[in-house]
């Protein structure tokens, strides 16, 4: 199975992404969820998933498009993001034209689960766009073409969203918010951390991870000492990565966690003594 | 030469001395045997020597010829100290330099070859200043060289050289202050040290004198900027986010007083501050001399009750509070009367080993990093203080070795009572020898000392556990009981504004900042002394968290102007921070591209959107008939951003920093950079201040109004900013959300700048009223759609801002120094997202 997805990577995809049959990948539950998504689902209710950055949102929905067997199809939103680009425009191809679905439209023929990652980044009147669907109409008007899309019976739309210190003057319109049922991550217990590190960098020597994670939580209490954002799950596994990879673990602490986040010269200094206190000796 | 020559070269040149003066005569004759002993060429030679010396000046001659027994016994012989008496002759009035070289010479034998150097350099000196060389030569030779060779002697004069020649510094005023610092710090200090001294110097005479003396504070200052080792509190910062980090707390440092050459440097706590010594001997060992320090505070070794049972214990009643409220824990030592010293050192180490057992628990690595650090030299009654500790530790980290006396230290629920308990066993074995008292700081193992070395302010009880404490997670309301205790001393009321001239007295209330003292139930009617109500000015409502409603027409917000004007000022901190505000507007041009970028999808325009025109055509040979939205315009967007800046002006922006500035500095400065950055930007801005004194004066300060222009008054009221009252912080936010009614943008900020909680004279005390307050004020901005958005100098202001203005919507500036460059960047950053 290994050899066939090594061939496959590299190639070029469809961005609907069909779920396979092999496994699912790897998601370590944090709390109930699993349950209110696939209750969401079950309703076919628009679902927000909020929590800081690199604590699992994506990992999550790629697991629960797995495990209901629904195609995925992601849309990073940028602030240039136009309506158009989520419904779909017309082409020239010679003297006709030809109309091409947006990753919205796809989604909403297919089935599939339409991820609007980082939607406070998009314009409002993109994010209008979406209203239709979130409510009992469920429809999508494609306004070009004087049309309208009822939604595939599975179609389900999910947005991703951050509060936090970038997003003071930039949130979610009221009106858009009440339409989801919101799912809040947050960094997970240090024992399910350990377990998703451990997984996830392929690190066998287990009380490292535990160091490893237990550095990290710890900075993460710098936040309020202009730390933008906090060491995430994610960056505790690219330490350890490097750390499997062969880096020293205070190296690679600072690698993942100390240079990356911060450019202020005495919070990395407290980070990386934060690191030091917990790894020294290993 | 044969001995009737020498014979008759000798009695010719005691004839010439008999002729210049008898009491030369005399007292050559006398010294003349013991020169001749070492040869008659030696003994011709010094008497020439002293004729010439003694023609040319009586004085000299004399000092020469009385020194000289002494000198050419210790160099047995004549040279090289003839040669060098002879060059004396080259200055008029060398009596009393002769005199010091002379009585130098014994000592300088010593020094074996380097004395041909050493007496060079004294002669140079004499041809640059008489004075000064006879206070080089005044100076033993041993102190002059120290430890280090005739270079690091030049080294440390090679400064003087030029500060004679330039300033015309004596070496008398720069040498014992230099050998002192050479000796506290090493040679390298003494330049930097000795630079500072010259630019001193300039600026005035007596001023410089002082310095070089070491008499002046700011000669110790600089003597301690210049030790060796690692200087904490240059580290500050880094302490404060690492003690937020283990400790879930802050905590106040201060620099104590200790200066070198005084004994071992120890950290001191009066059970509120830290009291860090200048310098510490490394890294490493300051920073866990700082945990430790911090786990007394943190683990209740300085808490009212523990203290009360210790006294209870050794039965004695409570000990008397001092005026200050501070206590002495002297009278439990007392009973040990001439062996006290022994018994306190003993309860200081058990009471260690129960914070460090603690300490332990939240920060790992802690105990592995103690056991690190070298024990150095002790005096040999300590060492079998120090080995129990080491034991002790190696016990805690293996709990096979323990020390079964110790076992009530290692509880977690462990108190000060249980280490005082345990060191009366352990003075009663009899292990430890007695300690003289220069012994007993020698017994503090690396990064420990004496607990109890200031009088202490008890803190308040809390009801937590220390480990639960040390959990940042569950810290944020539990934190609160504490940092009651250690809120800021009171304040005087500065009274600067001549609005809201009142007496003293009256201030004194409760509230926050302004006193301190235990939470009482606020006050929010009664009686209050001679004051009466004054209801001018505009009315707002105040949120009641008790009674869960609002209080109709309880605040009183008048606006009133600043007259305090400094345009001198304002011109020095734009001109301070010119490079910081080129930078600035450097980082602004960088976003303008952003906000010229090309309206795009216009029906008209200078240049074609292409992307719109493709759009077009395609829509239209599909038979749709689309807006011909297909231009471009160059126009600037319209500006949709307001912001208003509203700086919290109370009494507490007066204090001073460590560094000598005032945070009111700070501020003015950060506001001046913040208005003409937004000249830069091109948003439509206001800048305002508020103070408040009751909630019937609430005063709203004016600055810069959206639709005014930054012009030289704005400026100079800038400049001329300074604190005064308390931060009703609720009714001024409510008073400036009016004010956005005047900017027609779509986007609207709130940008709060404060350094402090909120707090006023009649909340009673209860700091939770006027947060509760302000958090409701917030509410409704976000409700009139102004986004709220609060920089705070506090550096316990995560403990308090989050709920009021909830996560993300505050920030919490570390060091000071950087607001001025801080505050636009943050604009600039809020208004890029």
């Amino acid at each position: 199975m290994k050899n066939l997805l090594d061939r496959l990577r590299g190639v070029e995809r469809d961005a609907l992404k069909e779920p396979r049959a092999d496994d699912a990948p790897y998601y370590e539950p944090q709390g109930n969820e699993i349950m209110l998504f696939e209750a969401a689902y079950r309703r076919r209710l628009p679902v927000m998933l909020k929590g800081p950055t690199g604590c699992g949102k994506t990992r999550f929905l790629e697991y629960m498009a797995h495990r209901l067997s629904r195609p995925l199809i992601t849309v990073a939103c940028h602030e240039d993001l136009t309506s158009s680009d989520l419904v779909g425009r017309f082409l020239l191809d010679g003297d006709a034209t030809v109309w091409q679905d947006g990753p919205l439209t796809r989604a909403v023929k297919a089935g599939a689960i339409c991820y609007l990652d980082e939607i406070v980044e998009a314009r409002t009147d993109s994010t209008v766009v979406i209203h239709p669907l979130t409510d009992h109409r469920r429809c999508l008007p494609l306004e070009k073409r004087g049309l309208e899309i009822e939604a595939h019976e599975d179609f389900m739309l999910v947005i991703s969203y951050n509060p936090g210190y970038q997003t003071v003057l930039k949130d979610l319109k009221p009106s858009t918010k009440q339409r989801f049922i919101a799912i809040v991550f947050d960094y997970p217990d240090e024992a399910i951390e350990c377990k998703v590190v451990q997984t996830e960098s392929g690190l066998g020597d287990s009380a490292l991870v535990a160091r490893i994670v237990a550095a990290g939580r710890k900075a993460r209490a710098l936040k309020d000492h202009g730390l933008q954002e906090a060491a995430s799950t994610r960056a505790l596994v690219y330490a350890a990565s490097m750390v499997a990879a062969g880096v020293s673990p205070i190296d690679a602490c600072r690698s993942a966690m100390v240079d990356p986040l911060t450019d202020d010269r005495e919070l990395a200094e407290a980070m990386l003594e934060i690191a030091r206190a917990h790894l020294s000796g290993s | 030469m044969d001995s009737a020559e020498v014979e008759f070269a000798i009695a010719q040149r005691l004839a010439v001395l008999a002729q210049l003066s008898f009491v030369a005569h005399r007292d050559v004759v006398a010294t003349l045997p013991a020169i001749r002993s070492f040869g008659a060429d030696s003994a011709i030679k010094w008497l020439a020597t002293a004729e010439a010396l003694f023609s040319h000046d009586r004085e000299a001659g004399k000092a020469f010829i009385r020194g000289s027994k002494e000198a050419a016994r210790a160099f047995r012989g004549v040279e090289p100290w003839c040669a060098h008496a002879q060059c004396f002759t080259a200055w008029r009035g060398s009596g009393s330099a002769v005199q010091a070289f002379m009585d130098a010479l014994p000592a300088a034998a010593a020094v074996g070859p380097a004395v041909d150097s050493w007496a060079r350099i004294g002669l140079d000196w004499c041809a640059r200043h008489l004075d000064s060389g006879r206070a080089y030569f005044e100076t033993p030779v041993g102190t002059l060289l120290g430890a280090g060779d005739v270079n690091d002697l030049r080294q440390l004069l090679a400064p003087a050289i030029e500060l004679c020649s330039e300033r015309g510094l004596a070496l008398g005023y720069y040498l014992p202050g230099a050998l002192r610092v050479r000796m506290l710090a090493g040679t390298a200090s003494v330049g930097p040290w000795a630079r500072q001294g010259g630019d001193i110097m300039k600026s005035g005479r007596n001023r410089g004198e002082l310095f070089f003396a070491l008499a002046s504070e700011e000669s110790r200052a600089a003597l301690l900027e210049h030790l060796p080792g690692f200087q904490p509190l240059a580290h500050e910062r880094l302490l404060q986010i690492l003690l937020a980090v283990w400790f879930g707390q802050s905590f106040d440092l201060k620099q104590s007083d200790w200066m070198p050459g005084s004994g071992r440097p120890f950290i001191e706590t009066d059970g509120r501050s830290l009291f860090l010594p200048a310098v510490l001997s490394s890294r490493e060992e300051a920073l866990v001399a700082v945990w430790h320090a911090a786990g007394h505070l943190a683990f209740g070794t300085f808490e009212q009750k523990a203290i009360k049972e210790l006294f209870q214990a050794a039965g004695l009643m409570h000990p008397p509070l001092d005026p200050d409220q501070a206590i002495s824990w002297r009278p439990l030592f007392l009973p040990y009367g001439e062996d006290q010293a022994r018994f306190e050192v003993l309860f200081d180490l058990c009471e260690d080993l129960r914070v460090d057992a603690l300490i332990h628990r939240c920060i790992p690595g802690y105990l592995q990093q103690l056991q690190t650090f070298s024990d150095g030299s002790v005096a040999a009654n300590a060492v079998p203080y120090r080995r129990f500790v080491r034991h002790a530790w190696h016990g805690l980290a293996d709990p096979g070795v323990r020390d079964q006396r110790l076992a009530p230290l290692w509880a977690p629920e462990a108190r000060p009572i249980d280490a005082f308990l345990v060191a009366r066993v352990l003075y009663a074995s009899g292990e430890f020898p007695v300690l003289a008292a220069n012994e007993c700081s020698d017994a503090y193992p690396p990064a420990h000392g004496p607990n109890a070395a200031r009088p202490i302010y008890p803190r308040g009880f809390r009801e937590t556990g220390p480990a639960r404490a040390a959990n940042p997670d569950v810290g944020a309301e539990k934190r609160d009981g504490q940092s009651e205790a250690s809120r800021r001393p009171p304040k005087e009321t500065q009274g600067s504004d001549p609005d809201l001239e009142i007496p003293p007295e009256d201030t004194a209330g409760a509230g926050g900042r302004i006193g301190v003292g235990l939470p009482q139930p606020a006050r929010l009617t009664g009686r209050r002394r001679t004051r009466t109500f004054l209801a001018s000015g505009r009315a707002y409502p105040e949120w009641d968290y008790r009674e869960r409603r609002f209080r109709a027409r309880w605040a009183y917000v008048q606006e009133r102007a600043l007259d305090e004007r400094d345009p001198g000022e304002a011109a020095r901190l734009v001109a301070m921070h010119r490079q910081t505000l080129r930078r600035l507007k450097r980082a602004i041009e960088a976003q303008k591209p952003r906000r010229l970028a090309p309206r795009k999808r216009q029906l008209d325009g200078e240049d074609l959107d292409l992307a719109a025109t493709v759009d077009f055509v395609a829509l239209r040979r599909a038979g749709l008939a689309p807006r011909p939205e297909i231009y471009c315009q160059r126009l600037p967007r319209r500006r949709d951003l307001a912001v208003l800046l509203l700086a919290d002006l109370s009494t507490s922006i007066m204090e001073r920093l460590p560094d000598g500035a005032r945070i009111v500095d700070r501020i003015r400065a950060a506001l001046l950079l913040f208005a003409e950055s937004l000249e830069e930007i091109g948003d439509p801005y206001a800048i305002a201040g508020f103070a408040s004194k009751y909630r019937d004066q609430v005063s709203y300060y004016p600055i810069k109004e959206f639709d005014e222009t930054l012009d030289a008054r704005a400026r100079a009221v800038i400049g001329g900013l300074s604190g005064r009252l308390a931060t009703r912080m609720g009714a001024a936010i409510r008073h400036a959300l009016a004010r956005f009614d005047q900017a027609s943008t779509s986007r609207r900020l709130l940008l709060l700048l404060s350094d402090g909680r909120p707090a006023d004279y009649d909340d009673g005390g209860d700091p939770r009223y006027l947060e509760e307050d302000t958090r409701v004020a917030i509410k409704e901005c976000t409700d009139r759609g102004v986004h709220p958005f609060c920089i705070t100098l506090d550096p316990r202001g995560g403990d308090y801002l989050k709920r009021i203005f909830g996560d993300g919507h505050y920030l919490v500036i570390g060091r000071l120094s950087d607001l001025p460059a801080e505050l636009p960047r943050i604009y600039l950053r809020l208004r890029a997202a």
